[in-house]
């Protein structure tokens, strides 16, 4: 049976796994809705744990306070959980993967150009642009594998899986900015996990 | 066929065979420099491995008497790996292998590195079949970090940056190659080889010049030195671009190396336009100062992670500021504007990149210090967070806080002349832009260089 995260958790963690970000990202991440993760923040804000950033770049942020008790919550869960192992063989199958999805992103990004030059992808040249497209699906297949395992040990774990697959749905409907380019992107979502492995683990970047 | 070749001035076997690698070596034989004992087994061998998964009988034994022939008692190895197209940082280097023990499992593990996802992914992006495999070269392990006279380093034979007739790159005094170009130790600008190794600096500065000569364009070299004596691995030419590249036709067209028609030919638009790279006007107070590694000037947001700069980057320009950058930062690379690193030297891996993607970049700013962690920047002229603007110019290295003007340096005389040489190629000295000038020039010269 696996571990369920109580929403508190679930939102000043994930603050914790994409720095400072707002409500709506707050739900894509954890599933939660808009209205319980504004309450939750409110809490959590009151207890000192996150602060809200005004002017133009508002968003929600962990405070110092916030960060180290995540850091023994996420850890304790993990304990509670005993799959420590088990999420630490996740992370090595992750690191294996991830250099061939960050030269993905630079192929998506950046394209080869007259002269043996690097030219920034404009996306005029569909081949290319399918190439890559198909790498990124062969990748996704092959992430899908480490996520269900991450998922079996910890629960949490079970929402990259659809962010991930809806990224990619995006981009091939056309939404060409959803691979590198957003906040929602397959990269942005993916350095997320990466970020999430990390933090659960308690292993420094 | 011969699937193991000696490494040496005869051996002319296509690269498709031998690798580009192993190619280069054997030109460096031709140049008659100091290269340690190697053979090379040829890409035919790969091809067999990867569909049986084991070497071939015999081969272990093979590669270890053909290189007792070239060196009799050698014991330690390096095995490189080496196809017919650069695949950089894709496969494997297996380094201080013993003879002949472990030779059998760094061979399969250097030939199975050519079919690891990752590079199959990097074939797939850059048209490179996947059945041609790679070749492997087995040689005598020089060790750059073996004494107080050892250490290693990569070298041009002019300045990348510029195109100024001056040898540059990078040393690491007691370290091993793999260190100068990860961008993890600092490393020291080329010339102070000369004070910290006397006797090798004429003799690297005359093999730059020599195999420049040869390869009639600008080389880049790397080298090992061991108990002071000095040993090159690998040559090949050194991409330039831009106006370092303009003046470099010029220089070489002047020295006879090269006719004028030749240095017309291999200039191109792209050059010319970045040739009137703007240099910073006024630095005034400066945050920090570093090598130049990529010329332009660009002012942006800090980010100081991968992460954070593609993030930053969908609302303006973006200034990456790294301790150092390794293929892992390639999307932060690829979305900032500009590149800053504490550490690293004119030839490591976020300056390669930088001039790779025509980016301006400031590397080894050692007066500046990240904290990527918590997100901030300590200058020379205080700390400042992810956000905040800098500036950063990569032809002098220096970088200011805040948005800083630029100027361009129109006085280019190696431009206007070979403009002048384009001009007397097409026939046409009808006052219009320079890209004309180049492209009506062009277009009477044959696509690949005439050599008469």
């Amino acid at each position: 049976m696996p571990t369920t995260t109580p929403p508190d958790l679930l939102v000043l963690h994930t603050l914790r796994c994409t720095g400072h970000t707002g409500v709506e990202r707050i739900a894509a991440a954890t599933g939660l809705r808009c209205a319980g993760i504004e309450s939750e923040l409110i809490d959590l804000g009151a207890a000192g744990l996150v602060v809200r950033t005004s002017g133009p770049f508002a968003a929600w942020g962990l405070s110092a306070r916030g960060r180290a008790a995540d850091a023994e919550r996420t850890a304790a869960e993990l304990a509670a959980a005993g799959t420590r192992p088990a999420v630490i063989a996740g992370l090595d199958r992750f690191l294996e993967l991830n250099p061939e999805l960050l030269d993905l992103c630079a192929a998506w990004q950046l394209r080869p150009g007259p002269g043996g030059r690097t030219v920034v992808n404009d996306h005029t040249d569909p081949a290319h642009d399918a190439r890559v497209l198909d790498r990124f699906t062969d990748l996704d297949r092959r992430a899908a594998a480490v996520c269900a395992e991450l998922t079996a040990a910890l629960g949490r774990f079970g929402r990259y899986r659809p962010r991930l697959a809806l990224a990619l749905r995006r981009v091939r409907a056309g939404d060409l900015r959803e691979a590198t380019d957003s906040v929602t992107s397959f990269h942005a979502v993916w350095a997320e996990l990466h970020e999430d492995l990390l933090a659960t683990l308690g292993i420094p970047r | 066929m011969t699937r193991v070749h000696a490494v040496s001035a005869q051996l002319d076997e296509p690269a498709a065979r031998i690798g580009g690698k192993a190619r280069g070596l054997a030109e460096l034989h031709r140049l008659g420099l100091p290269v340690p004992p190697a053979v090379v087994v040829t890409t035919g061998v790969c091809r067999g491995v990867l569909a049986t998964g084991r070497l071939p009988g015999g081969l272990v034994e093979e590669v270890t008497a053909a290189l007792r022939d070239l060196a009799p008692r050698a014991s330690t190895v390096a095995v490189r790996s080496g196809a017919a197209v650069s695949m950089p940082g894709m496969m494997r280097t297996v380094l201080g292998v013993d003879l002949p023990g472990a030779l059998d499992g760094a061979l399969r593990e250097v030939f199975a590195s050519w079919d690891a996802p990752r590079a199959r992914t990097y074939r797939t992006l850059h048209d490179i079949p996947h059945h041609r495999g790679t070749a492997a070269i087995v040689q005598v392990m020089v060790d750059g970090a073996r004494d107080g006279h050892s250490g290693s380093g990569v070298a041009f034979s002019r300045d990348p940056n510029t195109g100024e007739p001056v040898p540059f790159g990078d040393v690491l005094f007691g370290h091993r190659g793999p260190d100068v170009v990860s961008g993890r130790v600092r490393t020291h600008p080329l010339g102070e080889l000369a004070g910290r190794e006397p006797a090798l600096w004429p003799e690297l500065t005359a093999a730059l010049a020599r195999a420049e000569r040869r390869l009639r364009r600008p080389c880049y070299v790397e080298f090992t030195h061991e108990s002071g004596r000095l040993w090159f691995l690998q040559l090949r030419p050194a991409p330039v671009t831009g106006r370092a590249a303009l003046r470099i036709a010029v220089d070489l067209a002047d020295a006879g190396l090269i006719d004028r028609r030749e240095a017309v030919r291999r200039t191109t638009g792209h050059d010319l336009e970045h040739a009137r790279t703007p240099i910073l006007a006024d630095p005034g107070v400066l945050a920090g100062q570093g090598t130049g590694a990529g010329p332009g000037v660009v002012s942006g947001r800090i980010a100081t992670t991968a992460g954070s700069a593609v993030r930053l980057a969908a609302d303006g320009p973006v200034v990456l500021v790294r301790p150092e950058t390794s293929p892992d930062d390639m999307h932060g690379l690829a979305a900032a504007a500009g590149i800053l690193t504490t550490r690293g030297g004119p030839a490591c891996h976020a300056a390669v990149v930088a001039r790779a993607l025509g980016r301006p970049a400031v590397v080894g700013a050692a007066d500046i210090a990240v904290d990527p962690v918590a997100g901030t920047v300590t200058t020379r002229a205080g700390t400042v967070g992810e956000g905040t603007v800098l500036t950063i110019d990569g032809t002098t290295g220096r970088v200011v806080l805040g948005h800083a003007g630029s100027t361009v340096d129109d006085a280019d005389p190696h431009r206007d002349r070979l403009l002048g040489w384009a001009d007397d190629i097409s026939g046409n000295r009808s006052p219009r832009s320079a890209a004309d000038r180049l492209r009506d020039a062009h277009a009477v010269l044959p696509a690949t260089e005439d050599r008469r």
